[in-house]
């Protein structure tokens, strides 16, 4: 920065080129701006509830506490990464419980049969990837609604599942068979600790979300994700191949779900197709509406995928923590999923008027 | 052909169940000239605009583009084509900014994991709106707070913000004020001077006139005729064309109101009315037998009038319909009184598009036609076998998706949903948009049987020779208040013009 005065002048004082003005986007004060991002209301929720968190419980605010938060939303966090692509681009994914089931399970049963890490997690990603293929051709060229494609996909996923393990628990250990350097490797993403202190499963999270964040909001890509959200037929009007859009976020949103449910097999050691991930979908998709994206498509973002997948673990966490019963906890969580939406909604309707 | 043409449509063919929608159309496009093409709604226009764009394929014929034999299989290869569509359909991203839309297909055609460069193109865009005379809209604010007119223009700003070699516009300017329209022509002309041949479709056959070298005109899928624009091209023959038979335009305007002479009955009274950010005390009367004309530019208010009187939106002052007052927020409050309102904008606020005729027409007065909360079909049947006779609208059958209806059958359908509540105050929302010129004089002719019954009718438009000629006493507003008030002879396109570019200063000056 040079200490040129014109430099420093703020957003109501007039430049002396017209175009300056266009080149440079004027200086609008940080605190401004950060108020009217889309992402301040459920940021400060999430600061209200921390703040008083820590005052009404000892632990809350303590390192432990706070890591185990991000350890415990890591699975839901990065589904709901996937997630926010599929609601942003007009389509909804119902199958994703499914997926982290029959991806988690047979990545463990892959491993339990001697294969090595590497081509079983390929498999269990590839399973997540071919199920977002399916619901994005059905719900494409298929003509369905992804509501439909998705729900019925739900089913048979979680059938497969069913079928391929024939109901019983998969466990990954070395009595069952699994080679003890690579269950060694398998546990340690699920289990480890970066630098021995940070859950791995936060690390996939936060690299995860980077990642996200990087392809929605700075690729062209992410814009073609909300363009064909916006409005399908403006895209397609512009040249964008719509169903391709689509398709590529339902496959992301595949690998994701069966990177979270190899992830938890990695954390537990142990699944059972009847029970793992079992309406896990609802939590993902009420995380990243509570983060600020339209089930209309168009709208979201990671950072407030983020802070809605915060918002239920810290929630959650700090219910627990004050001790209120988990049958509370529930009726607890739908209200802030209501709350939450709901202030957003009206703000917005504030905002636009 | 002595020109070269750079587009050529040859016996081209497309037809959708019962319909053909273009038969056998052969048009041949040059290179460089603005080449316009008007018929009635249902003529095949949007067809055949839908075939350049790629969004429908023809059943038979071929399309040769710089003499060679092409297929746009694809919106994609029709880009690729350098030919761009602007639908008069509105196809923006509300969740995006004014730069972002602009920018849309070169934005969104780079390699997917590209880096998008937000700044460049925020410079990008406010470039071409420039060119537009949109300086004061910033590329970087969302599109959702634009007025309907800026969206118009920004739809445009994306066709011409690449390489086009030929440019379609479909009514681009049925939002635009005067002013805009005419930096639209001037647009218009200087594309045409780089060489890009433009395809201009439009219902507004003076403007076709003072625009195009040719004219191309199309009825029942056919097209009939291409001329050369010239001095020997009229209104009148355009219009004779288009509809095959010969239709005075002093005749069709003939259906002028005449002032009736008995002593007129207030049915709606509106003091004070006002709209924040919108209208600021307007008060007049509006007496039974008569059509009171609203005009005014975009943006002087007139827009929100029809809403909140109606009450949808939220308003101050006092609406008075035969010495009822009307709570504001409570449609249904005013159409018990007996007020019905034709909404602007057919698509989104009037017609229930996925249903059907019959469903349309009685959707207002479902109490009248239901037992115990059963629909009763054969009464439905009946009233609304009876409003299709009675205003002609052309339909299938009563069953028909009113979605499938061409915009002026629509509109009569929406007419007849007014009507059957019974109303004494009818208010319409620019009645006539989007329809074609012998659905017009037909809707016109309806109005004045009804005014004629002794129905007080509103009409509110942005066409001046629709408030002109059918209106008994026309209001101008502008800057949001009602600016004068014109009858019988003083009702000359000047006079509104003079009153419609005021501004409340001057009033008081």
């Amino acid at each position: 920065m040079t200490e040129n005065p014109t430099a420093a002048s703020g957003p109501g004082e007039t430049r002396p080129s017209p175009q300056k003005t266009w080149s440079d986007p004027p200086r609008v004060s940080l605190i401004r701006r950060l108020l009217s991002a889309k992402e301040t209301g459920v940021f400060l929720a999430l600061v209200v509830m921390c703040v008083f968190l820590s005052m009404s419980t000892e632990s809350f605010l303590s390192t432990t506490n706070l890591l185990n938060v991000g350890r415990q939303v890591s699975l839901l966090g990065i589904m709901a990464i996937g997630m926010t692509f599929v609601l942003i681009s007009g389509e909804i994914d119902l199958s994703v419980g499914s997926t982290y089931a029959l991806a988690g399970l047979s990545t463990g049963m892959l491993i339990v049969l001697g294969w090595g890490l590497v081509p079983a997690l390929a498999m269990g990603l590839a399973c997540g990837a071919a199920i977002g293929l399916i619901n994005g051709l059905l719900s494409t060229y298929g003509r369905l609604p992804s509501l439909i494609a998705t729900l019925g996909m739900l089913s048979i996923v979680r059938g497969s599942a069913l079928l391929l393990t024939d109901g019983r628990p998969v466990t990954v250990n070395v009595r069952n068979g699994a080679d003890p350097a690579i269950l060694d490797r398998f546990e340690y993403m699920g289990q480890g600790y970066l630098f021995g202190i940070i859950p791995m499963q936060l690390v996939f999270f936060i690299v995860l979300a980077i990642l996200g964040w990087l392809l929605l909001s700075r690729t062209a890509f992410g814009f073609r994700v909300f363009a064909v959200g916006g409005s399908e037929k403006a895209a397609r009007v512009s040249g964008i191949h719509v169903p391709t859009v689509k398709i590529w976020s339902f496959v992301i949103m595949g690998i994701l779900a069966a990177a979270a449910g190899i992830l938890s097999l990695a954390f537990l050691p142990s699944g059972q197709a009847g029970r793992t991930g079992l309406g896990l979908e609802l939590d993902v998709i009420a995380a990243v509406v509570v983060g600020g994206a339209s089930l209309a498509g168009g709208l979201g973002t990671i950072l407030g995928t983020v802070f809605g997948v915060l918002i239920i673990g810290v929630l959650r966490n700090g219910l627990v923590l004050l001790g209120v019963s988990p049958f509370t906890q529930e009726v607890m969580i739908g209200l802030v999923i209501i709350v939450a939406v709901a202030i957003d909604k009206w703000s917005s309707t504030r905002r636009s008027t | 052909m002595t020109e070269k043409s750079i587009l050529e449509l040859r016996n081209i063919t497309r037809t959708f169940p019962g319909v053909t929608a273009l038969d056998d159309v052969s048009a041949s496009f040059r290179a460089g000239e603005i080449h316009a093409i008007i018929g009635e709604n249902g003529a095949g226009k949007s067809t055949m605009m839908n075939i350049l764009a790629g969004e429908l394929s023809p059943d038979s014929g071929t399309l040769h583009v710089n003499g060679r034999e092409t297929t746009i299989g694809s919106p994609r290869q029709s880009q690729a084509l350098g030919i761009r569509i602007v639908f008069q359909e509105l196809s923006l991203c509300q969740n995006l900014t004014v730069g972002e839309n602009v920018l849309l297909g070169p934005m969104a055609a780079q390699p997917a994991l590209s880096h998008l460069n937000r700044n460049s193109a925020v410079r990008a865009a406010t470039d071409v709106l420039a060119r537009l005379g949109m300086s004061d809209v910033r590329a970087d604010t969302p599109l959702a707070g634009l007025s309907v007119a800026q969206k118009q223009l920004v739809e445009i700003a994306r066709a011409i913000s690449q390489q086009v070699h030929i440019l379609v516009l479909d009514e681009p300017n049925s939002a635009l004020s005067k002013r805009e329209t005419q930096r639209l022509f001037d647009m218009v002309r200087s594309l045409k001077e780089e060489g890009v041949t433009i395809l201009y479709v439009s219902h507004h056959l003076d403007e076709v006139l003072a625009l195009a070298d040719r004219i191309s005109v199309m009825r029942d899928g056919k097209l009939i005729t291409t001329l050369d624009n010239g001095p020997d091209v009229t209104v009148d023959k355009l219009v004779t064309l288009m509809v095959g038979r010969s239709v005075n335009a002093a005749e069709q305007y003939a259906l002028q109101c005449e002032v009736s002479d008995h002593p007129a009955e207030t049915a709606l009274e509106v003091r004070d009315l006002s709209v924040p950010g919108h209208i600021r005390h307007a008060t007049f009367k509006l007496s039974k037998g008569e059509i009171l004309g609203i005009a005014g530019l975009p943006d002087s208010g007139k827009d929100v009038l029809a809403e909140a009187i109606f009450g949808l939106l939220p308003r101050g002052g006092e609406v008075e319909i035969g010495g009822i007052r009307l709570s504001p927020g409570k449609p249904y409050h005013s159409i018990a009184a007996g007020m019905s309102l034709i909404p602007a904008d057919r698509r989104s606020a009037g017609a229930l598009l996925s249903m059907s005729v019959a469903e349309n027409t009685v959707s207002a007065a479902l109490k009248k036609f239901t037992r115990l909360g059963f629909m009763r079909g054969g009464a439905v049947k009946d009233i609304a076998n009876r409003y299709v006779r009675e205003l002609d609208a052309r339909v299938a059958s009563l069953g028909q998706k009113i979605a499938t209806l061409s915009g002026g059958n629509q509109q009569k359908i929406i007419l007849a949903r007014g009507l059957i509540t019974g109303p004494r105050v009818l208010i319409l929302h620019e009645p006539t948009r989007g329809i074609d010129v012998g659905a017009k004089a037909e809707i016109y002719a309806i109005l004045k049987s009804l005014a004629a019954d002794g129905m007080a009718i509103m009409m509110i438009s942005s066409e001046l020779p629709e408030v002109m000629l059918h209106s008994s006493r026309v209001l101008v507003m502008a800057d949001k208040i009602v600016m004068g008030q014109l009858t019988g002879a003083q009702i000359t396109e000047e006079a509104i013009m003079s009153l419609a570019t005021r501004s409340d200063q001057e009033r008081a000056a």
